[in-house]
């Protein structure tokens, strides 16, 4: 066992010498993946990343910056782009990473600022700018149209194999003086990303969004104020802010009884990586879809909805239905001959928990689970019993399936 | 820019997916989608938690009260369709053909003596499709619907008549609105939207309304067992579900679990089993047509006692025609006359009809000139038409002038979309126009019911 201190440190600088991925490539249909031709090839080489990968953090505040810098329907090439751009940042200063986010092809088409001129200033990244990447609130309209004159000038080119480059014309570039955030001068597009980035309500705002990724309830005030300091004393960057919420007592006060709902990329990604089950098949991305969240296709620049929201009944019936594709096509799925109808219904429980993982269930659950196991024999002749080794089966794959999609499952 | 690598506008791409969202009023948004759905299911929005138990209780209890209630179907033309070309004026054909150069349509069929001619696609379809309908009385055509100065993006002017108001602010949809004050306090299926998610046109304030894309999809699935086991399976999943939870994840993930199952037990007898479907429709509908599969669906609730009152469904065709009209609008029209056609004959099959209209809408009109790619512009002045046994017929609104186009080269409103909607609220669902539509009389009112 490592102590917390030293898990805390793995968890978040992951191994030395960067994160790998470790057990098979993947495939679907036995070709491996085409993620710029194939529809859904995208996701699953994300989702793979997240299976294999030895730094999980890293891939989980890819995800947090997807839905935080949320960028949609463009096309796949620059979205995979954009990916490997938050993966590289995810981890380090917030200002660089804005700085590349407001470069990034994919969010420049997205919010137009590609080819917003002098001329024809278009104030859509400069509202969400402040709105929805760095303040929150504590900006004003007249703001929002100087920080847009301020982010003009650069233009989009449009390569016949489908690629676009982000150039910056200074003749497109506005550079009169403009008013912005109580400063006056002839700012230009550092100049902007600096100011938002200054401005007080930046950090608590930031600190705020992140904390809710990883934890249910919302942070008080003396929490807020503190990961503000670290925030600030480190410059911006993300990693002793991602370091300070996790060694937080508030993470570990329940921590047998997780209360955040996750995210079908989480519960997705994570049924798949506990039961050491890799992607061979194309179920996981279209079923993420049914789930409510298609990466690479957040419903708006505001992301998605988190929280109880992900949760409904038709999303839930979603979330069932893949515990059906894991034990069918999985790691889990259980081989001839290996439970015996003549197990116990202890032992048959602690066969497909094991099977699964080990993962963390109530007591409830668990009863619900043993109960089964003891009454899934009841219309069968006891004498049969022992002849009934694919009733045995039935019960392990049932026994499993209820497991990866049992409540508990969809908490963290 | 040479940004024509995508099919139709950027405007159009975006009025149907992410941007939209902020359009919709904040207390509608997933938050209170206590049963959800994407991918099928059943998902209701409420105000207020409501015990799943309740919802077919009340959806039985409105229909036994009201049996004979009157329902309204409103079917959307997503992309602005062309009035020019589905209605060509005959009368003005030279004008006409001039406009439209080489993309014209040659020799349309006359609507009766209207003067105006039909796009051949209308008339596809069982008993001559639309143009067939018109013919039998049960079909009203309003061209030149629009507003004045009218906005030629999509996200904009869709808004507009979502919410039947000019603002760009969010707002609950007009027939939400006319849910909020007649709708029932518990009944999500009074205003269904048949699509996995919530038509704008039926979002609402606080009345309860729910979307569903086919009732065959939502049982929980297990695969490999069944009968006896998978009874068993399903109750340990009750069992697991049943527990108490603390705090609003795990309440969350407990009642979405409880009603995962329950919605599909409480549908099951609409749900196909064994390849029989109860809700079979008694006409034919044309074949793999999503638009046609959603109107059947529409048929065969309302014809159930559900208290359906309203309704709403996409068409699926691309009326956004920037490029190569004559194919694009052919095929999405002879998709919305044969579904139309059927669905007027599935619900008189099924003894429902006389409780039924059917508004066909689309967000703007097209430019009369036609494009260098043989496709037409975003313009004004566009059609929308009524359709039912008791829809007024004919042609109910002035058609607008080829020659006397407004400053931008579109065809002049000759009436406001806001007055057909007071005269279907007071015609056909007989209340006051002016709860939903403010100054509701300021538009006058047209005669779109018999």
């Amino acid at each position: 066992m490592r102590g917390k201190v030293a898990t805390l440190d793995f968890v978040v600088n992951g191994p030395p010498g960067g994160a790998q991925l470790r057990g098979p490539e993947p495939r679907v249909a036995g070709r491996p993946l085409d993620p710029l031709n194939e529809w859904g090839d995208n996701v699953l080489w994300w989702l793979d990343r997240m299976i294999r990968t030895t730094h999980p953090l890293q891939e989980k505040l890819t995800l947090f910056w997807h839905d935080h810098f949320a960028t949609s329907e463009q096309e796949t090439p620059l979205m995979l782009a954009q990916n490997r751009m938050f993966r590289a940042r995810a981890l380090g200063s917030f200002r660089d990473l804005l700085g590349d986010v407001t470069r990034d092809p994919a969010m420049q088409l997205f919010l137009s600022l590609a080819d917003s001129t002098k001329d024809a200033p278009n104030e859509n990244y400069a509202r969400e700018l402040m709105e929805l990447f760095t303040l929150g609130t504590g900006y004003s309209e007249r703001d929002v149209r100087e920080a847009a004159r301020a982010l003009t000038g650069f233009t989009a080119d449009w390569h016949d194999d489908g690629a676009v480059t982000i150039q910056y014309d200074a003749d497109e570039h506005d550079d009169g003086v403009k008013t912005l955030l109580g400063r006056r001068g002839p700012f230009g597009v550092d100049d902007v990303l600096d100011l938002v980035t200054a401005h007080p309500n930046h950090a608590p705002f930031l600190v705020s969004k992140l904390w809710s990724f990883f934890v249910a309830t919302p942070p008080s005030r003396t929490t807020v104020r503190a990961l503000v300091a670290t925030y600030r004393v480190n410059d911006l960057h993300i990693k002793p802010l991602v370091r300070a919420i996790l060694e937080h007592p508030q993470l570990y006060r329940n921590l047998d009884a997780p209360d955040l709902v996750k995210c079908p990329v989480v519960y997705v990604a994570g049924a798949l990586r506990t039961t050491h089950t890799f992607i061979k098949q194309d179920y996981a991305s279209w079923m993420l879809t049914t789930m409510g969240q298609q990466p690479f296709y957040p419903p708006s620049v505001a992301g998605w909805d988190w929280g109880p929201a992900w949760m409904s009944s038709n999303a839930m019936r979603q979330r069932f239905t893949l515990g059906n594709y894991v034990v069918e096509f999985g790691r889990p799925r259980v081989l001839r001959g290996s439970a015996p109808a003549t197990l116990t219904p202890q032992e048959a429980y602690a066969l497909a928990w094991s099977a699964v993982g080990e993962p963390q269930v109530s007591a409830a659950t668990r009863a619900a689970l043993t109960n089964l196991a003891a009454h899934f024999f009841d219309d069968l002749d006891p004498r049969w019993r022992d002849q009934a080794d694919w009733r045995g089966e039935a019960l392990q794959s049932t026994l499993r399936h209820l497991l990866i999609v049992c409540p508990d499952s969809q908490l963290h | 820019m040479p940004r024509s690598v995508y099919k139709g506008c950027d405007d159009f791409r975006q009025t149907s997916a992410g941007a939209r969202e902020r359009w919709l009023a904040p207390q509608l948004t997933r938050r209170q989608a206590l049963m959800g759905a994407l991918g099928g299911g059943l998902t209701i929005w409420a105000n207020q938690a409501m015990p799943f138990a309740r919802v077919f209780e009340a959806a039985e209890a409105q229909a036994a009260s009201l049996p004979d209630a009157r329902v309204l179907v409103s079917v959307f033309l997503p992309g602005g369709c062309d009035l020019l070309d589905t209605l060509p004026p005959i009368g003005a054909y030279g004008q006409y053909a001039d406009l439209r150069g080489g993309m014209k349509l040659e020799a349309p069929p006359a609507l009766g003596a209207t003067g105006l001619g039909i796009h051949p696609s209308l008339a596809e379809g069982l008993n001559g499709g639309v143009k067939g309908l018109f013919e039998a009385g049960k079909v009203g055509f309003m061209p030149g619907i629009d507003y004045a100065n009218p906005d030629l993006s999509h996200f904009h002017s869709r808004h507009f008549w979502e919410t039947g108001l000019i603002t760009e602010r969010a707002a609950p949809g007009w027939l939400g609105r006319w849910l909020d004050h007649h709708g029932s306090r518990d009944n999500p299926l009074q205003g269904l939207t048949l699509s996995s998610t919530l038509s704008p046109v039926l979002a609402t304030a606080s009345a309860p309304v729910a979307a569903l894309e086919s009732p065959s999809d939502v049982a929980l699935d297990v695969w490999g067992i069944g009968g006896q086991q998978e009874r068993q399976m399903l109750a340990a999943w009750d069992r697991m579900s049943a527990v108490g939870a603390r705090g609003d994840g795990p309440q969350a993930v407990h009642d979405a679990a409880r009603l995962a199952k329950s919605v599909g037990d409480r549908l099951a007898p609409y749900a196909e089993h064994d390849d029989v479907d109860p809700l079979a429709p008694p006409v034919a509908y044309p074949e793999e047509d999503d638009l046609g599969r959603r109107l059947s669906r529409v048929a065969a609730l309302v014809a159930q006692p559900l208290g359906v009152r309203l309704a709403s469904v996409d068409a699926n065709g691309e009326f956004d025609t920037h490029d190569n009209q004559p194919t694009e609008l052919a095929d999405s029209l002879r998709s919305v006359s044969q579904s139309l056609a059927a669905f007027q004959a599935d619900l008189e099959a099924r003894g429902v009809a006389d409780r039924v209209l059917t508004l066909v809408w689309s967000e703007f009109g097209r430019r009369p000139e036609g494009n260098e790619s043989s496709g037409t512009d975003h313009g004004a002045g566009g059609i929308a038409w009524v359709q039912g046994t008791h829809a007024a017929s004919g042609v109910l609104t002035e058609y607008p002038s080829l020659t006397d186009l407004d400053r931008d080269d579109n065809l002049e409103v000759t009436v406001d979309f806001r007055k057909v909607y007071a005269s279907l609220i007071e015609g056909w669902l007989g209340t006051d126009a002016n709860e939903v539509i403010p100054s509701a009389n300021a538009y006058g009112r047209l005669a779109l019911v018999r």
